[in-house]
């Protein structure tokens, strides 16, 4: 796993060739729309829900509401709670986005680039991260944040989020900045820059894909994360918005034209921002995969 | 590893392998400053947050503790005969284990399958493996809770489809004998994107001269994949199943707005045990013994797969 | 075995045409090379002709048959690849013996005939090697047993030895010629290299932009090629040109050089030509004088670089003569063996 190989790049269909005969474009239609249905009918269904009536969506759960409920979203978009949730996850994203690239590509520099006694034993002691979820260690987790009196605060979420995406962060890192040209080094120690130097002014702006890849893994992974803000988390005003979802079907246990609604707001930025940059989040989240 | 001077390295030697060759020398002096800022960081965050949780979960396994004051109730391995004596623990075992057999015997092949589909020269096959995708990127607690809905005895589509048909709506989630396998429908659904991209990702690699050589030795369309195709996707498959294996093992944030581990445990993953049992309770002896065998499990499950099947990828 | 037609072939992707109206027969047993610049379309005509590739308009024949709607596999065709295309799974044996499986011969006949193969191309020792355990030659050889281990109608070569190095390229390409002289098989050969294209092929097919240029004998080729492109082509180095116009039954430059030719039309002065000299058919002595600028010997024969009135000029001298950069030479170019090609068209005006 340590070869790099091209990121998948799911955006570019084969062309050339002999184009497909009607039979079979016949039989890849018809699966293909009939899986494309599976896939989109729960999510379509869920963001009209939205827009219906509890009465309604008990009779006519498929199709489109008879009278539009724009209050539905209204509500929920005029709310404090819904925007309050996206800020925290915002917050909690950016934070260990931040944090995790820039303690890994420091540490992947070190291991990368500076030869000293144990590096290899230090690798291996990140790479033990790889093997084992979060969930492993929850509860000593949690005592650790309580003594250290950051129960409740986002860094008690970020701060384990960093740590445990470490392993992975590190061994892209260290990978890209293996296979960057020697020369560059020759030429930049000729030069009389030292490491540090080095690191800042060449390695780290040859490094875009990479810090792109690792950024979109570890941000992907903090706004979808539920387990870690649900232990370490008491006060509504700081959840994040899978925490919030939780609650909000808690209070509108039956209301699911509520609850539906409020699914739909909150995973929209999700959709949008797949669509919008898919070629890069396909290539970042299948990257620990290829790499 | 063996320390090289750049000036005894044969010429041809470091041209052939220059970055690994030649890295292994320090050109530079004053390593250290660059040790000691780049690396305590990372080391710092990841012991205390990482490393030594494991190590104390280990520790507080042996004890009888809420998780107050000084774990000093010492009860040997108790909590381990305690959990494998538990009925909802074995029932979670189960099911991971079942999580794992449909991944491998189910969505694999079926995301093998539409890999095939969508690499096809046809119109709009970019535009599906992106929504195939979609389900992977979304939350796992967003996507429990749209199931939720869908399997809505009440509200939800399969209500709406039973109605249609004039019968009464079942409640598969409350049905113990239902329920878990609705969840594995959730998790074939929500996943088998990224094993599509994954093999997408092989087939894309496989040199399309090499499947024209095929076509004009004569093979078929399932000729071509069957003796072509897959031997080249070996590696890919192997892997696949490898991330089938460790996901299944951390699977917990789709279960908890699905089931929660209901109904009487029927749908209870190790994770979830781990937390009703665990942190719910405020049982830290009990759930942390929960974690080292979760943490075993895990470590030799990677092990073993890595050691037999991958030992050539 | 069977002879292949092409008719009136056109290709285009989208909007875009990259093959315009191709007509060639290939006779049985035939060998014919298809040169021309790289992106001139040489893939694109072998693709379609191994349906691999639609083709947007116009015939393929194989023996009698029209075979636009067949797949590869029901058009009897061995193929050749650049890149080899060996299947890394499998032996080199089975990669040999897999289109014979695919048809449900027996498993007797597949052994003789793999072996029969893997004895005419020296394989035999290395059969049940996988792929990535050869060399680049040895590859290659396997590529060809593949295709020669099924008898088909027609073998396709797309540019097969551009993988290798140049010496073993030499050897490979007199592999194939008696590879070719032992099964006879009509082949299409496609390469952008003249020098392959004429040694191996009986008959060569000039390509430019999708369009052929000119096809005949290697040999016609070189001493009347039909027009400028197919001048500057073929032959190794290249033609000298000069711009000139008519003046008085000659070709005169504007730097004053003179060259005299034969031609049956009549053509009036101020028509702007161009001459064209092969550098291997100049003659040393005579009214071309000029500074040597460069010299570069190569053993057996010596290129020159002459500075004929500010025109850079190649020519091919002896290498009995010794001659030193700066030094003056003069040379003449003999009337039958000057080229002299309508500036415009590109057409040949002179008779030769
Ligand atoms: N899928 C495609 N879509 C659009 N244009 C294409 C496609 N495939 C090939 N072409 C164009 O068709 C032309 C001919 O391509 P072809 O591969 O036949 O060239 P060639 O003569 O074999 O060149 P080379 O010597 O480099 O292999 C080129 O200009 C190329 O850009
Ligand atoms: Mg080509």
């Amino acid at each position: 796993m340590t070869e790099t190989t091209a990121p998948i790049d799911a955006a570019t269909a084969s062309s050339g060739g002999r184009s497909e005969r009607l039979p079979t474009k016949i039989y890849l239609y018809t699966s293909l729309t009939i899986l494309a249905a599976i896939i989109i009918i729960p999510l379509v269904t869920t963001a009209l829900g939205g827009f219906k009536t509890l009465g309604e969506l008990r009779g006519n759960p498929f199709g489109l509401p008879s009278d539009w409920q724009w209050e539905n979203y209204g509500g929920i978009l005029f709310s404090q709670r819904y925007w309050l949730q996206m800020g925290n996850s915002l917050l909690i994203a950016g934070l260990t986005v931040f944090l995790t690239l820039a303690f890994s590509a420091m540490a992947a520099f070190a291991f990368a680039h500076v030869k000293f006694f144990g590096s290899g034993f230090l690798l291996n002691y990140f790479l033990i991260g790889l093997m084992f979820p979060a969930a492993t260690a929850i509860l000593p987790l949690f005592i650790r944040i309580r003594d250290l009196g950051l129960l409740d605060t986002y860094w008690g979420v970020v701060l384990p989020q960093v740590a445990f995406g470490l392993g992975m962060s590190i061994l892209l890192f260290r990978n890209f900045f293996r296979n960057l040209p020697s020369e560059l080094f020759d030429a930049a120690f000729v030069d009389g820059a030292g490491y540090i130097r080095f690191f800042w002014s060449i390695t780290l702006p040859l490094s875009r894909p990479i810090i792109a890849t690792v950024g979109i893994i570890s941000f992907v992974g903090s706004w979808n994360s539920y387990i870690l803000p649900l232990i370490m988390l008491n006060s509504e005003s700081k959840y994040p918005w899978p925490l919030g979802i939780m609650v909000y079907r808690g209070e509108f246990s039956t209301d699911w034209q509520l609850i539906l609604a409020f699914i739909t707001l909150t995973i929209l930025p999700t959709v949008i921002v797949f669509f919008a940059a898919q070629k890069h989040i396909i290539a970042g989240l299948t990257a620990g995969a290829v790499k | 590893m063996s320390q090289t001077s750049s000036i005894s390295a044969p010429r041809a030697l470091s041209a052939r392998t220059p970055a690994i060759a030649r890295r292994k020398s320090n050109r530079v002096r004053g390593t250290w400053p660059v040790l000691v800022l780049f690396l305590p960081p990372a080391l710092l965050l990841f012991t205390v947050f990482v490393i030594l949780p494991m190590g104390e979960a280990a520790w507080y396994s042996f004890y009888n503790w809420n998780g107050y004051g000084l774990p000093t109730q010492w009860i040997g391995t108790k909590n381990y005969e305690l959990i494998f004596n538990n009925g909802a623990f074995r029932q979670a075992l189960i099911n991971n284990g079942l999580i794992i057999l449909v991944s491998i015997v189910i969505q694999i092949p079926l995301a093998l399958w539409i890999a095939t589909m969508v690499t096809h020269r046809i119109k709009g096959a970019v535009m599906f493996r992106l929504l195939f995708f979609l389900p992977y990127v979304l939350a796992d607690v967003a996507a429990g809770m749209i199931w939720r809905f869908v399997y809505d005895g009440q509200f939800g589509l399969v209500a709406g489809i039973f109605n249609a048909m004039g019968m009464s709506a079942p409640f598969w989630l409350a049905d113990r004998q239902v329920a878990f396998y609705a969840v594995l429908g959730v998790i074939v659904w929500k996943y088998f994107g990224f094993h599509m991209m994954l093999f997408v990702a092989g087939l894309q690699s496989i040199d399309k001269s090499v499947l024209e050589a095929a076509d004009i030795d004569g093979a078929t369309g399932w000729q071509k994949f069957y003796r072509v195709t897959l031997p080249m996707l070996g590696s890919t498959v192997r892997l696949s199943v490898f991330f089938a294996v460790i996901g299944s093992l951390q699977l917990f944030d789709m279960i908890m707005p699905l089931t929660g581990g209901g109904p009487s445990n029927a749908t209870q993953t190790l994770v979830t045990f781990l937390y009703s049992f665990g942190v719910m309770r405020m049982q830290v002896g009990f759930g942390s013994a929960v974690g080292v065998v979760l943490f075993v499990i895990c470590v030799v499950l990677a092990f073993s797969y890595k050691r037999i099947f991958m030992k050539n990828d | 075995m069977a002879g292949l037609e092409l008719r009136n072939i056109a290709k285009s992707y989208g909007s875009v045409s990259v093959i315009e109206g191709i007509n060639l027969s290939v006779e049985d047993g035939e060998f014919v090379a298809l040169v021309g610049p790289s992106g001139c379309g040489k893939s694109t005509i072998l693709r379609m002709v191994a349906g691999l590739e639609d083709i947007t308009g116009g015939d393929i024949l194989i023996g009698d048959n029209v075979v636009n709607e067949l797949t590869p596999r029901e058009r009897n065709i061995a193929m050749v690849f650049q890149s080899y295309a060996l299947y890394p799974h499998m032996s080199v044996y089975k990669n040999m013996a897999f289109n014979l499986e695919l048809s449900g011969k027996p498993k007797d006949e597949i052994d003789r005939r793999v072996r029969e193969a893997a004895r005419m191309l020296e394989l035999e020792p290395l059969l049940d090697r996988k792929p990535n355990q050869l060399s680049g030659g040895q590859r290659q050889r396997v590529a060809m047993g593949r295709a020669v281990v099924r008898d088909p109608a027609v073998f396709l070569f797309d540019e097969p030895l551009s993988n290798l190095d140049a010496k073993l390229r030499v050897q490979m390409r007199s592999e194939i010629k008696t590879l070719h002289r032992k099964v006879g098989v009509t082949s299409i050969y496609v390469t952008h290299d003249q020098v392959e294209a004429m040694t191996l092929a009986d008959r060569v097919v000039v390509l430019n932009h999708g369009v052929i240029q000119q096809e005949g004998s290697p040999m016609e080729l070189y001493r009347r090629p039909a027009n400028l492109f197919v001048a500057g082509f073929i032959g190794s180095p290249a033609m000298n040109f000069f711009d000139a116009v008519i003046e008085g039954g000659t070709a005169r430059t504007a730097n004053g050089l003179t060259f005299p030719f034969v031609s049956d039309q009549q053509l009036v002065d101020g028509h702007k030509v161009v001459v064209g000299i092969r550098p291997e058919h100049f003659l040393t002595g005579g009214a071309l004088a000029g500074e040597v600028t460069f010299v570069e010997p190569t053993g057996g024969q010596t290129f020159v670089t002459l500075d004929l009135a500010g025109h850079q000029t190649m020519v091919l001298v002896s290498s009995e003569q010794d001659i030193d950069t700066g030094a003056s030479l003069s040379v003449s170019a003999p009337i039958e063996r000057t080229y002299i090609f309508d500036a415009e068209a590109g057409n040949r005006l002179s008779r030769n």
